[in-house]
């Protein structure tokens, strides 16, 4: 007899969707979180230490001490602590990205289920299609809309199938870097579309609507407009009586009896190492770590790691190139009102002659001034001096922002690996990444790169500038693929209902599961994909 | 821990560690600052407060730089001396600039312990963060660099 029905490790878009809809169902679930519970004044303000600028740490986890990676790329291996760019960082509290998240809603496309089909499989890749189509996402990205609250225009989301159903909310209104931006669409024939936003634009699930902070993204909310996992699902899951929610709980390892049946989990709190039995096992903690844990959790049976008999744990690791770009114009386009991110294109994410794939672009959220600082000045500006304060001065109003998300081109050799020789401070091995994307992916975001500028130059820019796109490992914040979702054991790791192949009670419920990425933050998709394993788990037991 | 005061401009790092920023240096970084946020309509660097952001930092996440400073902002010195004749803080504001154009690409005449591509660029993203981050981090006085470029916190 087990202590729990259900052990979900991880409370972000996956894990607290799981947590949410299984408590909901009458099972008994223990939700394991690695981070603390941050109230707003927790997150605070730092501008130097947060998810969107991590220069001495991060806001939202992981702590920058104790939680080493390992990177490897053609220069050797380096131990990177969490604030270095090459450590592909996702926030690491409750709610994981999502309490601190932009908060972009996006459905994919029906072509994003099926790349390879679409495409044809370039030499080296592991481009390969969904075994679930866009339609069997669909009622799902519907009830994530709906429950988790997402605002925007359902009618002006053409490069989709019709929607059922609208979204809950109107969008969020447009600021003047998104007038701006709209008319120079306009000019160029692009569609464009508002941004949808799991934010409340009006009151929503018994919270107030967006006070246009310039604090979003990389922060949480002052008022508890922005709908992440911690304020919606897990609430509703802490509600029902039937979840334990246990944080700064460390996942050490899934633990098997001698047959290699799933028994429950180890897992470390306050230096304590405590095991838990439960009948399911759910891991959600995100593409690396996810990995990281079956890696970690070898068997007799399985002696490279839970699910991993043919090699594919931790493989496709992938996220999203941001190839944009910034332009200069000769009035003020922006205004201060955030989010700040309110226009979108579609125009380019499939149809690009000889380019595979794409990506959508969006005007930038609100960017801090140390952020603009240290990334937005043009390449030719002396970094310090008269000139340089002159410029921050004359200009930090005059610049617009674009950028967007990039569908990679997966490869099999960009990859999560453990290594037993280096442990974090809970005595667990570290996860080492190794590998790179594919050079198509680098070409598409050269493509992208080169739209962006258009862009900005229809919208009338005098300048503009950006650096263009190289070779190298991708994950970040949108990190994905691990654990790939497919019918063929030999090739993925996960069912279509996010099973892992040869166990009947082990599951993965994130973005490890992503055949593929989108060209479009992939959070919704998260949601979805859980809500309907989640759902069909319930229905089935 | 490092203990020190900061008094009328000036700081002085007690005894007990290894590097310690004499009152000359700190008025080179003073200089340095100033020459790298110079005061124009707006609040020059130091009276913006960087000084006061990189004395917090040297108590925390630039603790390991202290080291690159104390010998920096003297071989900073020792150039001024090469090239002019009197240390960096008494050489004029153009000659100060057209130093630091020198130090910025390397091309030092003075021996440096330390590479002066890489001390000069460090010093200068500390010194924007110490300038146009929040107040919270000891700099930024008055969020007197969000006033000047238009970011306007309403909520």
């Amino acid at each position: 007899m087990s202590t729990y029905d259900v052990m979900i490790v991880g409370s972000g878009g996956g894990g607290g969707v799981a947590a949410g809809v299984l408590s909901e169902a009458g099972k008994k679930v223990l939700l394991l979180e690695r981070g603390r519970a941050l109230s707003f004044a927790e997150v605070g303000r730092d501008h130097l230490r947060n998810q969107r600028f991590s220069e001495y740490g991060h806001n939202a986890g992981p702590d920058v001490i104790g939680n080493p990676r390992i990177y490897e790329d053609f220069a050797g291996e380096v131990i990177v602590p969490p604030n270095d760019g090459r450590y592909q960082a996702n926030a690491a509290s409750l709610g994981g990205g999502t309490q601190v998240f932009g908060a972009q809603a996006w459905r994919f496309m029906p072509q994003d289920f099926r790349m390879a089909s679409t495409y044809g499989v370039p030499e080296g890749s592991s481009l390969a299609d969904w075994c679930i189509s866009f339609d069997d996402l669909a009622p799902y990205y519907e009830r994530a809309e709906w429950e988790i609250g997402v605002c925007g225009d359902h009618a002006r989301m053409t490069h989709l199938p019709a929607y059922a159903k609208p979204y809950p909310m109107p969008p969020i209104g447009v600021n003047l870097q998104g007038q701006t931006l709209r008319r120079g669409a306009q000019s160029l024939g692009w569609m464009t579309s508002p941004v949808p936003l799991l934010i409340n634009s009006v009151d929503y699930g018994g919270r107030a609507a967006c006070i246009h902070c310039q604090h979003c993204v990389g922060f949480a909310c002052p008022v508890d407009a922005k709908n992440g996992t911690g304020n919606t699902v897990i609430a509703r899951a802490l509600a029902t009586g039937n979840c334990t929610l246990v944080t700064e709980a460390m996942v050490e390892r899934i633990t098997v009896s001698e047959s290699g049946r799933v028994t429950g989990v180890a897992y470390v709190l306050d230096g304590v190492r405590v095991e838990a039995t439960a009948e399911v096992v759910i891991v959600s903690a995100g593409a690396i770590e996810s990995a990281r844990l079956l890696l970690n959790s070898a068997s007799a049976r399985e002696q490279s790691g839970l699910g991993n008999n043919h090699d594919q744990v931790g493989r496709h690791l992938q996220g999203h190139y941001y190839p944009g770009a910034v332009g200069l114009f000769p009035d003020a386009v922006q205004d201060n009102v955030g989010p700040g991110v309110t226009t979108a294109t579609m125009q380019f994410n499939h149809g690009n002659d000889g380019i595979i794939g794409g990506g959508m672009l969006a005007d930038e959220f609100v960017v801090l001034p140390i952020i603009f600082w240290k990334r937005k000045l043009p390449p030719d500006l002396p970094r310090w001096g008269a000139a340089n304060k002159a410029f921050m001065r004359d200009n930090y109003l005059r610049v617009a922002d674009v950028t967007g998300p990039v569908q990679e081109i997966p490869s099999p050799d960009a990859r999560v690996t453990v290594n037993p020789q280096m442990r974090d401070s809970t005595g667990i091995p570290v996860a080492k990444l190794s590998g790179t994307t594919h050079p198509e992916t680098v070409r598409t975001a050269a493509f992208m790169h080169e739209r962006a500028r258009e862009w900005l130059r229809a919208s009338g820019a005098v300048k503009v500038w950006g650096t263009s796109p190289r070779l190298r490992l991708s994950a970040g914040q949108h990190q994905a693929g691990t654990c790939r979702m497919g019918d063929d054991p030999q090739s993925s790791v996960v069912d279509r209902w996010g099973r892992v192949h040869g166990h009947d009670n082990l599951f993965v419920m994130d973005a490890s599961v992503h055949v593929t990425n989108g060209g479009f933050n992939p959070v919704l998709t998260i949601m979805a994909l859980a809500f309907r394993a989640a759902e069909h788990l319930a229905e089935t037991w | 821990m490092t203990a020190y005061r900061f008094v009328n401009s000036e700081c002085l790092f007690e005894k007990g560690n290894r590097f310690m920023l004499t009152t000359a240096h700190v008025e080179i970084l003073q200089a340095l600052i100033n020459r790298i946020l110079p005061a124009d309509d707006d609040p020059g660097g130091w009276e913006a407060g960087v000084g006061d952001y990189l004395f917090a930092q040297f108590e925390r996440d630039l603790k390991s730089l202290l080291p690159l400073y104390e010998v920096g902002l003297a071989a900073l010195d020792a150039e001024a001396q090469v090239g002019y004749g009197f240390g960096f803080v008494q050489i004029s504001p153009s000659e100060q600039d057209a130093l630091l154009t020198r130090v910025e690409v390397g091309a030092v005449a003075a021996v440096w312990a330390v590479d002066p591509i890489v001390f000069f660029r460090r010093v200068v993203n500390h010194c924007a963060e110490g300038y146009y981050s929040d107040p919270d981090n000891g700099g930024n006085k008055a969020a007197a660099s969000w006033t000047m470029i238009g970011f306007e916190v309403t909520g």
